[in-house]
C-alpha cells in the first residue's frame, strides 16, 4: 500500500520500485485482527536485504501465526531518505505502508558490522528513540538477531533484546511473551526481566560491565536474576524445522533474485577465520527427500527457473550426488537450472559439474584464501594445491573459461612471500588451462584474483589477533599487484579502510555504543558502501568520544582477558578455541568434523554431524 | 503453434518498476504459470515475449499488450487469463487475450491522461498556464535520446487535446506520437512547464491506449 504522501517523491528517486511493496506473495493483513505488529528491518537497502534467507523464514514463519503482521522495512536509499527527511514521512512498513513508529516490534537482523549505523539511522528515521532506555513503554521493542548478535556490545544501549543463535523457536516465545505481558498491563522492565529467562535471550541492559585499568573487561554482572551465560538457541531437527514454500518475489531486480534452499546449516571444516563455521556448529543437514520437496514447492511458488542450494559448504552435504539426481528428475522439464554457491575447491568433481549445468552455466568461484601452503595450513583451509589445479582442469576441459579466486591477505603469520605466492597459484591456474587438450578452442582463459583483507571475528581461534595495520594491508595489496605478470589474471581488492572499522566493531565492547551514538547524531549511515564509508570521519568520532579504535582492531589480546562476549555460549567451547589458535602458529591444520572429532564442545547438543556415523569408523 | 496478444493493466505499485523489470516479472509469471508456451532455444532458453510499446516508469497502462506464442492451439483464452493473474503481482491484470491483427511496427499514436498538479500556483492558474503554453508558436525543449540531447519543437505534437480543470488538479487528455520512428513522451510537456513558467508540476499519468496511423486501436 503507498502512503499518498510517499507517492508523491516516488518519481523523484531512483528505482522506486524499492519503496512500494505490491509484490507477488507479499502478506497483507487487516490491522484490526492481528495483536502484534513486527517490523522486520534490514539495515540495508532492498536489492540486498530482499536476497537473504534469514529474514525470508522469519517473515513467512511469523505471518503463519495470525496474531501476527510481520511487515518488511529497508533502508532507504540516499536520495529517498534525503527526500522523506525534507518531506517529513517517517520510515514505513511496505506492506501496509503505515510507519513503523508505534509498532510492537521493531527487529533487526544483524549481517555485517558495517550496518550498525543503518540499524540507528532506521530508528531514527522512524522518529524512535535510539537509546533502549528512552523508550520507556511496553511497545516499541527493538530486538536484533544474525550473526553479529554474538558480540552485540557496541550496540548494547540501543537494543532491548538480542536473539542469540537461531530464531525460529526463541522469537515467537519472546513475541508471545510480549503479548501476554501486554493483556496484563506488564511494564516493559518487568516484560524484558521475564524475557530474560528464556534460553537465547539476551538483555544487555540487565548486565553491569565493570573495566579494568587497562580498559579490558574486568566482567559482565548479571541483574536481577537474569543467566550469568546466555546460551544459543538452534535447530536440531532439520526436516522438522520450519521452512517458507513461498518467497515474496521482488518486481525490481535484486542482488539474488532466485530461489534458495538451505540445506544444511553449519560447516563441518573448522577454517580458523570464518565466523559462521563456529557460531552454527553442529552441522545439521536436512534430508535429500525434505530438500527436493521444499525446492519444488518454492519454484512452483514462486516461479523462479533458478534455485540455488545454500549452505556454507554445498558440496559437502553428504548425499550432493544422489541429491543433485533427485532434484534433475523434474528441474529440467520445468526448465529450472540449480546453482550451487559455496564450492569447495576439492567438492567440484566431474559428476557435480554435469549435473549443475544441465540447463545454465553458471560462474565458477573457489575460494582458496591463502596462497601458499604453509599459510592454509595455518588458517585450516585444507586445500591443496593439486586439488585446486585439478579442479580447474575439470571445468577448464568441461568448457569454463572464467574462474574467480578468492583469498585474505592479513592473515596471522602471514609474510610477504605468502602474498606473492597468491600471484603464483593464479598464474598456475592460468598455466593448468592451457595444459588442458579439451579446453574451449579459440577463447582465452581469465583468472580473477580478489582479496579482501582479514578481520579477527569473535568465537573464532583467530579472535585474540592483532589486525594489520591499513599501511600494512596496502603494501601486501601493492606487492600482490607487482607480483602479478600476465594479463589474464584480474587483481581486484577489497578497501583496507573498511576491514579496520569492521575489525573495530567486531570485537568492540559497550564504550563503543558512544561513539555510535554520536555517529548516529553525526548522520552516519551506508556505511558499508563506498559511496558513504569515511575512515576519516569515524576517526574524528572516536577522538571526540576519547576512544581509540586501535584498542579493539589492533591490539593482541592475551587468553585470559576477559572478552566482551565471553558471557554467550555457541557451544564452542574457549579451551577448544585456545587449542586452535596454537595449532595455527605450529602451521598444524585439524581434520573436518567427519574425519575426526576434535572435541569442539558442540556435542553437547546430541545430534547433527558430532552423532553421525564416521565413515572411517564402520 | 498459435500467436496469442495478451493484454493488461500495469497499475498501483506496478507503475513504478521499468520496462525492463516488467518483462522480467511476466516472464517469471509465464514459467510459474505453466502455460504451454514456447521457449527460446537459445543459450538461455526462456519463455518467448515481446511486448509492443514499453511504457516508461511511473506511468499506469490501460491497453498494455505483451505477445507469446502457444503451443497448444486450442488452449482456452479465458484461461490464459486466469492462469496468469494468479502468478502476477496485483498491480499487473490481464483482462483479454486476441490474436494478434496489427504489427507493434504499426504503431503511430498514444492517448494519455495526465492529472497535473502543482504545489506553486493554483489549479486555475495551472489550467491558464498550461493553455497558453498550448498555444505558444514554438515549444522548443532539451529531449534526451540515444545520440544525445537535442532540441525538439513540441507544437507539432500537441494536435489533439483536452484541457480540463478537475478536482485535486487540471486533467490533460491527449494524443501523441508513440511508437519506433516518433515518440513523444508526455513527461516532455512537464520539462516545457519548468522551461517557460518555472513550475514544478507533478503528474499522475495514464496511457489509456493506442493506435495506428489511421487512428485505428492496436488490435
Amino acid at each position: 500500500m503507498i502512503n499518498k504522501d510517499v507517492k508523491k517523491l516516488l518519481l523523484k528517486v531512483q528505482k522506486p520500485g524499492r519503496y512500494v511493496g505490491g509484490e507477488l506473495n507479499a502478506v497483507v493483513k487487516n490491522k484490526e485482527d492481528v495483536d502484534i505488529r513486527f517490523a522486520f528491518c534490514f539495515p540495508d537497502t532492498y536489492e540486498v536485504g530482499m536476497s537473504h534467507l534469514g529474514m525470508k523464514i522469519l517473515y513467512s514463519l511469523f505471518n503463519s501465526k495470525d496474531y501476527i503482521w510481520c511487515e518488511r522495512v529497508f533502508a532507504p536509499w540516499l536520495d529517498m531518505e534525503q527526500l522523506m527527511i525534507e518531506n517529513n514521512i517517517p520510515l514505513y512498513a511496505l506492506e501496509s505502508g503505515d510507519p513503523i513508529t508505534n509498532f510492537d516490534f521493531i527487529g533487526f537482523t544483524l549481517q555485517y558490522e558495517l550496518s550498525f549505523t543503518n540499524v540507528l539511522n532506521m530508528l531514527k528515521l522512524a522518529n524512535i528513540p535510539i537509546l533502549s532506555k528512552d523508550r520507556k513503554n511496553l511497545n516499541q521493542i527493538v530486538v536484533a538477531g544474525g550473526p553479529c548478535a554474538c558480540n552485540p556490545e557496541p550496540i548494547a544501549d540501543f537494543i532491548d533484546i538480542f536473539f542469540i543463535g537461531e530464531g525460529e523457536e526463541v522469537d515467537l516465545e519472546v513475541i508471545d511473551l510480549y503479548r501476554k505481558c501486554k493483556n496484563e498491563n506488564k511494564t516493559k522492565a518487568e516484560f524484558l526481566r521475564l524475557a530474560s529467562q528464556i534460553e537465547g535471550v539476551y538483555v544487555p541492559s540487565l548486565y553491569d560491565v565493570t573495566y579494568n585499568d587497562d580498559l579490558t573487561v574486568k566482567a559482565y554482572t548479571p541483574k536481577e536474576n537474569a543467566p550469568a551465560v546466555i546460551h544459543k538457541r538452534l535447530m536440531m531437527d532439520m526436516d522438522d524445522c520450519y521452512y517458507p514454500d513461498n518467497f515474496v518475489v521482488p518486481m525490481v531486480e535484486i542482488v539474488h533474485d532466485r530461489a534458495v534452499e538451505e540445506i544444511f546449516r553449519g560447516c563441518i571444516r573448522g577454517c580458523r577465520f570464518c565466523q559462521a563455521g563456529y557460531l552454527y556448529r553442529p552441522v545439521r543437514e536436512k534430508s535429500s527427500e525434505t530438500i527436493d520437496l521444499q525446492c519444488h514447492k518454492l519454484c512452483t511458488n514462486t516461479g523462479y527457473d533458478e534455485v540455488s542450494l545454500s549452505s556454507l559448504s554445498s558440496s559437502d552435504y553428504s548425499q550432493i550426488v544422489h541429491l543433485l539426481d533427485k532434484l534433475n528428475k523434474w528441474s529440467k522439464d520445468e526448465k529450472v537450472s540449480i546453482s550451487l554457491p559455496s564450492l569447495r575447491v576439492d567438492g567440484f568433481t566431474d559428476d557435480i559439474m554435469n549435473k549443475i549445468k544441465t540447463v545454465r552455466k553458471s560462474g565458477l568461484t573457489f575460494a582458496p584464501e591463502a596462497g601458499s601452503q604453509r599459510l592454509r595450513d595455518v588458517i585450516n583451509k585444507n586445500v591443496m594445491e593439486d586439488e585446486l589445479l585439478e579442479t580447474c582442469s575439470v571445468a577448464f576441459n568441461g568448457g569454463w573459461t572464467n574462474v574467480k579466486l578468492y583469498f585474505m591477505i592479513g592473515l596471522p603469520t602471514e609474510t610477504m612471500d605468502d602474498v606473492a605466492a597468491i600471484a603464483q597459484l593464479g598464474q598456475n591456474v592460468v598455466n593448468e588451462y592451457y595444459k588442458c587438450p579439451n579446453r574451449p578452442k579459440g577463447k582465452s582463459v581469465n583468472v580473477t584474483v580478489s582479496t579482501s583483507s582479514f578481520v579477527p571475528k569473535p568465537f573464532t581461534p583467530f579472535q585474540w589477533f592483532g589486525q594489520n595495520t591499513i599501511e600494512e594491508l596496502h603494501n601486501k595489496q601493492k606487492h600482490l599487484k607487482e607480483s602479478i605478470t600476465t594479463k589474464k589474471i584480474t587483481y581486484n581488492y577489497h578497501d583496507a579502510d573498511t576491514s579496520y572499522l569492521e575489525a573495530v566493531f567486531a570485537r568492540g565492547d559497550r564504550k563503543l555504543c558512544k561513539a555510535m551514538e554520536k555517529a548516529c547524531e553525526k548522520g552516519f549511515h551506508f556505511d558499508g558502501w563506498g559511496d558513504c564509508f569515511s575512515l576519516e570521519k569515524w576517526l574524528e568520532v572516536f577522538k571526540e568520544c576519547n576512544i581509540d579504535p586501535d584498542f579493539y582492531a589492533r591490539r593482541q589480546r592475551d587468553f585470559d582477558e576477559v572478552l566482551p562476549w565471553d558471557h554467550l555460549d555457541y557451544g564452542v567451547t574457549k579451551e577448544h578455541l585456545i587449542r586452535e589458535c596454537q595449532k595455527a602458529y605450529k602451521n598444524t591444520p585439524t581434520p573436518h568434523c567427519r574425519l575426526k572429532c576434535s572435541n569442539c564442545g558442540a556435542a553437547k547438543y546430541k545430534g547433527g554431524v558430532c552423532f553421525e556415523k564416521r565413515k572411517n569408523l564402520v | 503453434m498459435k500467436n496469442a496478444r495478451i493484454w493488461f493493466k500495469k497499475q498501483d505499485e506496478c507503475i513504478y518498476i521499468s520496462h525492463l523489470d516488467l518483462n522480467r516479472c511476466m516472464l517469471r509469471a509465464l514459467h510459474k504459470s505453466s502455460l504451454p508456451i514456447w521457449h527460446t532455444e537459445g543459450f538461455n532458453p526462456h519463455p518467448f515475449a515481446t511486448f509492443a510499446l514499453p511504457l516508461s516508469l511511473g506511468f499506469a497502462g490501460e491497453n498494455e499488450s505483451m505477445d507469446i506464442r502457444l503451443l497448444d492451439d486450442d488452449y482456452p483464452f479465458e484461461k490464459i487469463i486466469t492462469d496468469l493473474n494468479a502468478c502476477l503481482p496485483k498491480g499487473i491484470r490481464a483482462f483479454k487475450v486476441t490474436e494478434p491483427v496489427m504489427k507493434p511496427g504499426d504503431i503511430a499514436y498514444a492517448d494519455f491522461k495526465m492529472l497535473l498538479s502543482c504545489d506553486s500556483v493554483s489549479n486555475d492558474m495551472l489550467l491558464n498556464i498550461c493553455n497558453e503554453l498550448f498555444n505558444m508558436d514554438e515549444i522548443l525543449i532539451d529531449k534526451k535520446g540515444k545520440k544525445g540531447v537535442k532540441q525538439v519543437d513540441l507544437k507539432p505534437s500537441l494536435v489533439k487535446y483536452t484541457l480540463e480543470r478537475q478536482i485535486g488538479g487540471v486533467e490533460l487528455n491527449i494524443t501523441l506520437p508513440a511508437g519506433s520512428t516518433n515518440n513523444v513522451n508526455p513527461n516532455l510537456i512537464l520539462n516545457a512547464l519548468k522551461k517557460y513558467y518555472d513550475l514544478i508540476v507533478d503528474a499522475d499519468t495514464t496511457r489509456l491506449n493506442i493506435y495506428n496511423e489511421n487512428f485505428e486501436e492496436f488490435k
